[in-house]
């Protein structure tokens, strides 16, 4: 018999389950994802929601253990627009990526300044957040990119072009669409100096040719939500 | 043949096997006229009731009455997660519109996507028709807010006025015993008072 009191944890995804209950998908801090079953709760009057840091207890023999209690353990968030499907992508990455019950406590961390973060930024800087996400994400993995040094072990260097070899890392080439500046921006995570347009383009394919692999033959439906192509 | 009729009755939500046996019984011993009745009204709707083809709700025609009402203001369209929501609507008597039944939301993890709704539909719809005001009627969720987003973009690009069903304190509500958040879409869509 498993029993958890109040471990703060995120909503991550949930869908209807018998008459009036629900599946829980939540991102916890010291159990990492796991799936809950919330009795009774479509019928409460105030719904557990997502992207708000909660606390929740759950207890249980089998694999699927019950949401005893939960309790918000955030102020009040508004997610609009572009900012909320970018936080449904992160959601669906959390879902497919991670495995059941395996923490990652700086991950749990940069999940949560994502959702503070991404909540009044506009639609640009949400995307380089994103992939500052994705970046950390694919790290926690076990995916690590190495952002100082290229394939050759020289230094990463601002003013030259490289190109991104799958699993290795980044090869000087003068053809390379991938701009120094870029690399060295995703290292030091500038969330304020962020890249432009184009090179925030080359960000975003770089990633998912990264992610790719791990997904799968299965996409992201998420993807398929996002407007500007 | 009982065993057989039991395990059906359990098909519905919230009948577990001690109420379904109760059905049986009851049908059994002191209703059979009912048991027919019950039984024919069954096979009739389940051959007869399938998805009105204009608004997409569920009907035994093939454009179900409300779409098929001359009166209704056929320039407002209201958008709503499922079936019963018109339902509830109706009930409320203020909505002379018409509407559109998406039977459901968009669940990315779940992959439920814009094709799954029927939105390439809705589109068609947008275009063809003379629609003026489109109401996001779907839920006060996270889904719903991510579902209500995605129709107001794909609808941008027409000359369409795009409204959302307000969120706030219930109707005989006290302030105390809402959440914060309710609070929260409540004070940030206040109105002028009149």
């Amino acid at each position: 018999m498993t029993k958890v009191d109040l471990t703060p944890a995120f909503l991550i995804h949930r869908r209807a389950f018998k008459e009036s209950s629900l599946l829980l998908d939540f991102f916890t801090l010291e159990y990492g994802k796991i799936r809950l079953v919330g009795r009774g709760l479509r019928k409460s009057k105030t719904n557990i929601q997502m992207f708000q840091c909660l606390n929740i207890s759950f207890s249980g023999k089998g694999e699927l253990k019950t949401l005893s209690n939960w309790e918000v353990d955030d102020t009040p968030r508004i997610i609009k627009g572009e900012a909320l499907i970018l936080s449904m992508y992160v959601n669906e990455l959390i879902s497919r990526l991670l495995f059941d019950q395996d923490p990652h406590f700086k991950l749990f961390e940069i999940y949560k300044q994502f959702i503070v973060q991404i909540t009044n930024m506009n639609q640009q800087a949400g995307y380089w957040l994103l992939r500052l996400f994705e970046n950390n994400l694919l790290s926690e993995l076990g995916y690590a990119l190495d952002l100082s040094h290229d394939i050759n072990g020289n230094d990463i260097n601002k003013n030259n072009r490289y190109e991104y070899q799958h699993q290795l890392g980044f090869l000087h080439a003068d053809t390379g669409k991938i701009s120094g500046k870029l690399i060295n921006q995703m290292l030091i995570e500038d969330i304020e100096n962020m890249p432009d347009a184009q090179q925030l383009k080359v960000c975003r394919d770089l990633n998912r040719q990264r992610l790719n692999p791990l997904l799968g033959n299965k996409p992201l439906k998420s993807r398929s939500l996002f407007f500007t192509k | 043949m009982i065993e057989k009729l039991n395990k059906t009755f359990c098909a519905l939500p919230g009948v577990g096997s001690k109420t379904a046996q109760r059905f049986v019984y009851h049908l059994l011993e002191r209703d059979r006229e009912g048991g027919f009745e019950l039984a024919k009204a069954l096979v009739d709707a389940m051959e007869h009731v399938k998805h009105c083809s204009s608004c997409r709700t569920l009907s035994e025609k093939n454009i179900c009455n409300i779409c098929a009402n001359d009166v209704r203001d056929s320039s407002q369209l209201c958008i709503v997660e499922t079936p019963t929501d018109i339902h509830a609507i109706e009930q409320s008597g203020v909505y002379k519109g018409k509407y559109f039944v998406l039977s459901g939301y968009l669940s990315p993890i779940d992959g439920i996507g814009a094709a799954e709704l029927g939105l390439d539909e809705l589109e068609q719809k947008l275009r063809n028709l003379k629609v003026e005001e489109i109401i996001l009627a779907t839920n006060a969720t996270v889904e719903g807010e991510v579902t209500a987003h995605y129709i107001s973009n794909m609808a941008k690009q027409f000359d369409v006025q795009i409204t959302r069903i307000a969120h706030g304190i219930p109707i005989g509500g006290e302030l105390e015993y809402a959440d914060i958040n309710t609070i929260a879409h409540a004070l940030s869509g206040r109105k002028n008072y009149d």
